[in-house]
């Protein structure tokens, strides 16, 4: 069901029932009540941003002495994040809460937020666009105008979309369907789904490489290699049990699987799939983040604290983060992407 | 700082959850199981604090005396399912459930679904002030509840159940008919849907509240004096409506954590009596037997109020319980 125009209703609803002006920060967003916190960020090295998903808020972490610096309380439950097409404001999906909140992403001051159904996972997409958010709470598929935020295309697909990729050249958006072993392609050129395919159980992570679709399988040991074209299974590779999460390295010479299960990351060759070195990781690892000095910043699900790891030597050092923290933004990566692009930074499972 | 509840939720989501839930290919479920992991440590928790701080007062200063303590066993046993065990899970799973399918209703009709941060907007950034309005919203829904639930005869048919008990103990918080219990979440999931509560994010001020709640039910004879009766509910003033006169249609004080809605709808009893409790028409077996029989008991008296509904005019004074 199409639905142009929504979101500008939903606002204007709002509005009467909150009495709140409008300004500021993502196309629609009231201001921020009070900033919690002084606005500088860190030091030289810059600041992780780290999304909460149980204490309902952001921890502002500073890079160059992994000492948190302050939390900033969002509303419910926030997940993950996308830059905004100009890169100036960090986008954060509060799920249940139902919003979108704007943060600076050099100091993470609160810029505002807007109201957005359920936005679980999101990314723009790498011509600047579209920004696709997948509700996994309620099982659709939202497509928006990024310069508006304004709704062009619902997808209802069921169930539980969780993570997405983008065609590096934006006419597709691939999202994995967690409850139904599936993925679906929606092709955003003509605003249809292009095909679904049965991939396997409870996908969650999906990166674009090599021009094919990685899929890691949280119910398999597996993640799986996808045709595109048609989300035919080409190849299986064997990682570890809960597979989750599927990070490529900046130079795309390393992919990293996050195992849920076994409580391990794996280093695979970027080329061949083939496993390199295995690290232990206890505490549900989840989401990855590249520092610019090589390390991985890796948030720990169920232990309420992060990981700073060494990959050449393994070496973890654990930094203190509010509960259950799931997304992690680190401000070098605007670095990252005024030298190669938005593909540069990977998908939507930073 | 280690955050206990999280270090332990961890433990049993990495340890106990995910492997069973691996097992049973219902890995797609791991993060929201995460909830249900946090529900049964608060729970835990909870029944551990009010176990040392309700115990020695108990010991100390009871309101009675009792020369056994068997059916106290029962209560326990009430207590572990509810704060721990399958009830949160059940209720954790309906509850997401239902809010899922209202959630989903209002976004496709153009409706983001409420919350009290976009009714009242200068909560917003202050989420402990937050929590304490949804704590007065919730209280205040609890007092209507609970009065309903002695007006009208069938639902105090399975409410008497927690009336029945002559041994009132802070275990007793928990002693409740399956039943009543389902229309208590009903009630509180409606409401919750109304003004978008997430408890998870506030532990210490939910294990305060629910603290505050069993050991109203404690038997100690403790009273907060003139002005903490009228800001907290103290175990005196709770166990006045467990008093014998107070079972039935005519109760009193049925605030469960703030005694104002008694003070604002005259319902209130602040005399310094520390009574015995029970329910003299409840069938012995509410009283006094295991918890099986207890359920099966207040189906019973559920269905014996049905027929005297039928028989009997409306307005009757006590119906409900079966003579």
């Amino acid at each position: 069901m199409t639905q142009h125009g929504n979101l500008s209703m939903l606002g204007r609803r709002t509005l009467l029932a909150g009495g709140l002006a409008m300004a500021g920060g993502v196309p629609g967003t009231r201001p921020a009540a009070a900033d919690t916190g002084p606005a500088e960020g860190g030091g030289k090295g810059g600041i992780a941003i780290v999304m909460n998903s149980v204490s309902a808020s952001v921890s502002i972490i500073d890079m160059a002495t992994q000492k948190p610096l302050r939390e900033v309380p969002l509303l419910r439950e926030p997940h993950h994040w996308t830059l905004s097409p100009d890169a100036t404001e960090l986008w954060v999906g509060d799920a249940a809460g139902n919003a979108l909140f704007a943060l600076s992403p050099t100091t993470g001051r609160l810029l505002g937020h807007r109201l957005l159904s359920d936005p679980y996972q999101l990314w723009v997409s790498p011509d600047g666009q579209r920004l696709v958010v997948n509700a996994l709470r309620l099982d659709h598929i939202d497509v928006y105008d990024t310069a508006t935020v304004s709704l062009i295309h619902r997808f209802h697909e069921s169930s539980m979309p969780s993570h997405l990729a983008y065609a590096p050249d934006s006419s597709m958006v691939y999202s994995t369907l967690q409850g139904s072993e599936s993925v679906v392609a929606i092709d955003l050129v003509n605003d249809k789904v292009a095909w679904r395919a049965r991939v396997g159980p409870a996908p969650a992570g999906i990166v674009w490489h090599r021009d094919r679709l990685l899929v890691a399988l949280m119910n398999a040991d597996d993640v799986v290699m996808l045709d595109p074209v048609d989300g035919s299974v080409i190849r299986r590779v064997h990682t570890g049990r809960g597979a989750h999460i599927i990070m490529v390295s900046p130079d795309r010479r390393l992919l990293y699987v996050g195992n849920r299960m076994a409580g391990t990351i794996d280093a695979l060759d970027g080329e061949t799939l083939l496993p390199v070195l295995r690290y232990t990781l206890t505490g549900g690892p989840d989401c990855i983040a590249f520092a610019p000095d090589g390390k991985l910043w890796i948030t720990r699900r169920f232990a309420d604290s992060l990981a700073v790891m060494d990959p050449a030597s393994g070496d973890l050092a654990l930094v203190p983060t509010g509960r259950s923290p799931h997304g992690i933004f680190l401000s070098p990566m605007l670095d990252l992407l005024a030298e190669n692009g938005r593909v540069a930074l990977g998908t939507a499972s930073l | 700082m280690i955050d206990p509840f999280m270090a332990l939720a961890g433990r049993l989501q990495t340890g106990i959850v995910l492997p069973l839930l691996y097992r049973l290919d219902l890995m797609q479920w791991e993060d929201i199981a995460f909830g249900w992991s946090l529900f049964a440590v608060y729970g835990l928790f909870q029944v551990l604090i009010t176990w040392s701080i309700a115990m020695p007062l108990e010991a100390l200063w009871p309101a009675e005396r009792w020369a056994g303590r068997r059916v106290v066993l029962t209560d326990m046993l009430y207590t572990l399912i509810a704060r721990v065990g399958l009830l949160p899970l059940v209720t954790f799973v309906l509850f997401y459930q239902v809010q899922v399918q209202v959630d989903g209703f209002l976004v496709d009709h153009g409706w983001i679904p409420p919350m009290l941060e976009r009714l009242i907007p200068p909560l917003f950034g202050h989420p402990v002030l937050t929590f304490f309005a949804y704590a007065v919203i919730l209280d205040f829904a609890d007092y209507w509840r609970h009065r309903i639930s002695h007006i009208i005869p069938s639902w105090y048919a399975l409410h008497a159940l927690h009336h029945a008990q002559r041994q009132m103990t802070f275990w007793s918080d928990d002693r409740n008919h399956l039943l009543d219990d389902l229309i208590s979440a009903l009630w509180f999931g409606l409401i919750a849907l109304l003004i978008g509560i997430s408890p998870f994010q506030f532990p210490i001020l939910v294990l305060l509240l629910r603290f505050i709640e069993s050991l109203s039910h404690a038997n100690t004879r403790i009273s907060f004096g003139w002005l903490g009766e009228r800001l907290i509910v103290s175990p005196r003033f709770h166990r006045a409506h467990h008093a014998l006169p107070a079972a039935g249609r005519e109760s009193c004080n049925y605030g469960a954590v703030f005694p104002w809605w008694d003070m604002l709808f005259g319902t209130a009893d602040f005399s310094p009596v520390f009574g015995a409790t029970g329910d003299a028409e409840a069938p012995e077996a509410l009283a006094t037997g295991g918890y099986l029989a207890q359920q099966s008991a207040g189906v019973k008296s559920l269905v014996a109020s049905f027929r005297r509904a039928r028989k009997e005019p409306a307005g009757s004074s006590r119906a409900g319980i079966p003579g």
